[in-house]
């Protein structure tokens, strides 16, 4: 029998959206270029070469750190982490040890539609290492290669406190964290790209027993936080059972194998020598600035999450999903602003829009098609101009050439029966046809009307004018009554 | 001279910054350093409880620097100067471990 | 025409003859090139002589004067190996460096070429600027022109020996703890450590960071002033380099007001260790000085005789960072090994001499944890004190006078010669470095032939005053400028 706790804190890196890096003018673009080709004397750590801060990345870092609620301390002071690697061409970190950025703040987030807050210890600045490579086609055997256009590259880490309580919790707060960086355009948050990297701390525990912590690194996607510390969970708990003793290591995730693996080497920390940098004099960080970049904040993913759910009546499920990518999230709120049905847009988005979306292989910001695009064609939809499975083909079409939804109906010649005598025959015919309806609608039951219509555009097959419909049929009618 | 650091403590020291040491330049180092480190001691005379560190001499505000990105000078001619180069990268012995940063215990 | 002449020259008299066209660029450094091959197998002050493209330079210049001469134009300059010369190898005296050419220029050599200098060459030096001798270079000491069996100072020693020799007008080198004004004051000329934060270190390859300056070493004070003017200033690369405008001529006071000026005495200055010769010298100026009705005061610096330690810990444990960066990875030696950490052990264990390694171990412990609070922290705590000391004493007086170094110039060390008394030699000069303030070393006398050099510190960016002070003196003094013959039989 088995109760243990798990205890679950989080170390996130995420890679600061500037142009250059953090202490030089090199560019920040390194994804698929040459190696050593985004370097300068500063980043290659050459003898003599100094650092200079970088001011968008204090302003990055506040804005991540202030949407945290964390306290700004006054002045920032950068350490030195001193070891040996090759990626690392100073043979030291500049980094921030016991004064960082932000301290004492929190993050809200739903986890299996329950609010959950965890707290935030720190979030820090530093600068990113080196790439390496291992053996391979561009290497002699026996080698490793050191590619210095990440170097110095900015990131700011975002420590938890051992608050999380599941790898599903885990998973959850690591979303929204990333979320919250994408929303405040500090990072792209990139798992697969390394612009947001994990590492993460776990123990269990049991009322007697105190738990040991395992230090969880190269989980490289939410999947894998997610599977990684499902087993770890496992392994730790089975060996509890058992009443074998669990190391505290650090082990990496193999995303193959499905296991976690011990990393050679050492127990215990490795002794980083942390002192301030002497090439970096402190800088104040003025209430005024903080004061600026609070009220410059947007709409966080949180408040907009529950704004979905309150204003637009939508489900924690629905308003999450929609509020994860910020663009679709404004693209939504776009689409009502011509066609306020919050619950059939939400729909819509999150079937049709994002099928064509993943079909095409692009962002929403990529797409052809706009808000007031998708609020037209919906508007058609509603009033059953259109049933609703045209409509999502007509969505594919405007998706694949941008034209506007008439045009695809006039194109494709479902064209709209807008002559009037055609049309008179037809409204005839259904009315004929649904005499209940009409005694209803003479009654003064409007949605009697809707139906009548509906019934029109299913005769011809949607390719009624609707507005003329409409008009045919209410002088028909009243010239019956 | 009195002995504040132990030949042990010496040892693993130079371990920690890389640095292979004979046992007759330990020796050496032994006596010269803490000649050198027992005279810190004196420092003891003074108190500085209340006494704030001069991390840095700071006689204003740092200059930040633009976020704007520029092409760096030096770098294919440092290629060119490596000890070792292949296809753009800087090249290393074989390093085992993806996260290895501490030695393998091969002196102390 | 013959370098002898230009024994008391400044830099406006080389400018003169240029103007009047009594000499060329060219012909005036290859007289300095001359002077140096007849120099340097006698007192090797130089690693490299730049001699191919400082001709060229030359030429280039010969054939193109302008109406207007930039403040260096066509002067030939001596670099201590430390400073990064674009093209031309800087080996900061290690075997570590032996085959590195920077990339770049350090923004004060920028600054130089701008001015229109030209690069003559670079200079001796203690291994990575650590020592007071320049005995701990990996390619063989530098020797005193005035007595061939001693010790020019270092870790400068080159660049001062080069310039007491007049192979050279003048020379840039780098002060962290005296390295600039102790050899200055064993080679009889003028070393100049500026404010910290005045020059900018961008290129200059770290030792301390937060006590390294580049320091300037001319035979006239007059040079001091004019190089000042060039490399002093702002820069965006350094992030202690401090935002104000270039230091200028117009901030030294006439000589009216340097009398109104109080100068301070600080008696700790003045310890019984003190060689008697050097206290006589310092005392005579003194003297001087209060026949022309400059008022002296005493002044206490209770915290000097803790400095150095202090001192010395914070300087190794920042130069143990600094020097992680030699690794082998990207640019220096390289020692193959059989795996990644063996090369690392092999390459740092051959490149770096035993000095060098001594302060990277002392350095290493006083960072680690479990002894950071003990030394580091404590060594910070301290610099606290001895700022404080300085300002106090400028609370009374403007300027201190006080030796620049405990001894004349001396013997080589012997072997198995305590390290702690090769770094007494630092006591003067450590304390005002810690404190970041500006100080000058002056010739001030000559003790049967060795030099006697004289400090002046002053407020931080208080350059003006001290320049002027030291340009009084040295009227004053109007002491014979160095000229050591290269001649076989002299060794006084």
């Amino acid at each position: 029998m088995s109760d243990f706790t798990t205890t679950i804190g989080l170390e996130v890196h995420c890679q600061l959206l500037t142009q250059a890096k953090m202490f030089c003018h090199c560019s920040t673009d390194y994804i698929g270029k040459e190696p050593n080709t985004l370097v300068c004397p500063v980043c290659l750590g050459l003898p003599g070469s100094l650092p200079v801060l970088n001011q968008k990345v204090v302003e990055l870092a506040l804005r991540a750190a202030l949407a945290l609620h964390c306290q700004i301390l006054p002045q920032g002071v950068f350490h030195r982490k001193n070891y040996f690697y090759p990626d690392l061409p100073k043979g030291y970190q500049i980094s921030q040890y016991d004064l960082p950025i932000g301290v004492d703040g929190f993050l809200e987030f739903y986890s299996r539609g329950v609010k959950k807050k965890v707290r935030i210890k720190r979030v820090h600045i530093e600068e990113d290492a080196g790439k390496l490579i291992h053996e391979g086609v561009f290497l002699p055997p026996g080698t490793s290669g050191v590619d210095c256009n990440r170097c110095g590259i900015p990131l700011a880490e975002v420590v938890t406190e051992p608050e999380l309580s599941s790898p599903e919790e885990a998973r959850d707060c690591l979303m929204m964290l990333r979320n919250i960086v994408c929303y405040l355009g500090v990072s792209d948050g990139n798992m697969e790209e390394g612009s947001l990297r994990c590492d993460a701390n776990i123990s269990l525990s049991s009322s007697s027993l105190l738990g040991v912590k395992v230090e969880v690194k190269n989980m490289n996607s939410f999947r894998s936080v997610y599977r990684a510390l499902s087993y770890e969970v496992e392994r730790q708990r089975k060996l509890l059972e058992e009443g074998k003793p669990i190391f505290q290591e650090t082990r990496h995730w193999d995303e193959v194998k499905g296991v976690t693996v011990s990393a050679r080497g050492k127990e215990g920390a490795e002794d980083y020598r942390y002192f301030p940098d002497p090439d970096l004099l402190p800088f104040s960080i003025k209430g005024e600035m903080i004061e600026e970049i609070k009220s410059e904040l947007p709409e966080l993913p949180l408040q907009r999450e529950e704004r979905f759910m309150t204003e637009y009546e939508l489900s924690q499920g629905e308003a999450e999903i929609l509020v994860q990518d910020k663009e679709i999230a404004d693209f939504f709120e776009d689409t009502l602003r011509d066609f306020n049905e919050p619950r059939m847009v939400c729909n819509w988005i999150t079937t049709e829009v994002f099928k064509n979306l993943k079909e095409l292989g692009i962002d929403i910001s990529q797409a052809s098609i706009t808000p007031a695009h998708l609020a037209e064609l919906l508007k058609m939809v509603d009033k059953k101009e259109i049933s609703g499975t045209i409509a999502k083909s007509v969505l594919e079409e405007m998706f694949a050439t941008g034209a506007r939804a008439r045009e695809v109906i006039t194109r494709r010649g479902i064209s709209f029966i807008s002559d009037e005598k055609e049309l008179e025959n037809i409204v005839r015919e259904v009315i004929e046809k649904n005499p209940q309806s009409v005694a209803d609608y003479l009654s003064g039951k409007e949605k009697a009307l809707q139906f009548l219509i509906g019934q029109v555009m299913k005769e011809t097959r949607g390719q009624a004018d609707p507005e003329l419909t409409k008009s045919i049929l209410i002088k028909v009618l009243s010239s019956e009554e | 001279m009195r002995e504040v650091i132990s030949l042990q403590e010496l040892k693993r020291i130079a371990q920690v910054s890389k640095l292979e040491l004979s046992e007759e330049e330990l020796q050496g180092f032994f006596e010269d350093i803490n000649n050198v480190v027992s005279r810190f001691e004196k420092l003891n005379d003074l108190d500085l409880q209340d006494i704030s560190p001069t991390s840095h001499l700071s006689w204003s505000e740092p200059p930040f620097s633009s976020d704007e990105p520029r092409a760096g000078e030096g770098g294919e001619e440092v290629l060119k100067g490596a000890p070792q180069v292949a296809n753009g990268y800087f090249v290393v012995p074989r390093v085992v471990d993806k996260e290895e940063k501490e030695n393998e215990d091969r002196r102390v | 025409m013959k370098i002898e002449e230009f024994r008391d020259f400044s830099i406006g008299d080389y400018h003169r003859l240029f103007k009047d066209k009594e000499i060329s660029p060219l012909e005036l450094v290859n007289l300095f090139l001359e002077r140096i091959k007849e120099g340097e197998d006698k007192i090797h002050a130089f690693l490299f002589v730049n001699e191919e493209k400082a001709k060229d330079e030359a030429q280039k210049k010969a054939e193109n004067l302008p109406d207007e001469l930039p403040p260096l134009w066509g002067l030939p300059v001596a670099i201590k190996d430390n400073i990064c010369t674009r093209g031309i190898p800087t080996t900061c005296g290690s075997k570590m460096l032996e085959n590195f050419t920077p990339p770049y220029d350090a923004t004060v050599v920028e600054r130089l070429k701008k001015a229109g200098a030209i690069i003559l060459g670079k200079t001796n030096m203690d291994e990575f600027a650590m020592g007071s001798s320049t005995q701990t270079s990996a390619f063989g000491p530098t020797y005193n022109p005035f007595d061939r069996r001693r010790v020019p100072g270092g870790s400068s020693g080159g660049s001062a020996a080069s310039v007491c020799s007049l192979e050279a007008p003048f020379a840039l080198g780098s002060d962290t703890g005296g390295s600039v004004r102790q050899p200055a004051a064993f080679c009889g000329v003028v070393g100049l450590r500026p404010t910290y934060g005045r020059i900018s270190r961008y290129g200059v390859v770290s030792f301390a960071s937060s006590l390294d300056q580049v320091g300037l070493i001319t035979r006239k004070v007059e040079d001091a002033i004019t190089l000042l003017e060039v490399v002093s200033g702002k820069d965006d690369k350094d992030s202690t380099c401090a935002p104000y405008p270039p230091f200028g001529r117009s901030e030294i006071p006439a000589p009216e007001e340097i009398r109104k000026l109080k100068v301070g005495v600080p008696r700790e200055y003045f310890p019984s260790g003190l060689e008697k010769v050097i206290k006589t010298k310092i005392q005579e100026v003194l003297e001087k000085l209060k026949e022309e009705e400059i008022e002296i005061v005493e002044v206490y610096l209770p915290h000097t005789s803790y400095a150095l330690e202090s001192y010395y810990i914070v300087a190794a444990a920042e130069a143990s960072s600094n020097l992680a960066r030699y690794d082998g990875v990207v640019y220096g030696l390289r020692v193959e090994g059989e795996n990644l950490q063996d090369m690392y052990f092999k390459t740092r264990t051959l490149g770096f001499g035993r000095e060098v390694k001594k302060r990277i171990i002392l350095g290493t412990y006083a960072l680690s944890s479990g002894y950071y609070d003990e030394y580091y922290l404590k060594g910070m705590k301290v610099r606290t004190l001895v700022r404080q000391d300085f300002e106090e004493a400028f609370g009374k007086c403007d300027l201190l006078i006080t030796p620049t170094t405990p001894s004349l110039p001396f013997f080589p060390e012997k072997k198995g010669r305590d390290s702690y008394e090769m770094y007494l030699n630092d006591m003067f000069t450590v304390p005002s470095a810690m404190a970041g303030l500006p100080s000058l070393s002056l010739n001030c006398g000559y003790d049967e032939g060795l030099p006697v050099g004289l400090q002046i510190i002053g407020r931080p960016f208080e350059e003006g005053k001290l320049l002027g002070l030291a340009l009084f003196l040295e009227k004053l003094l109007a002491l014979p400028s160095p000229f050591p013959l290269f001649k076989e039989d002299n060794n006084e």
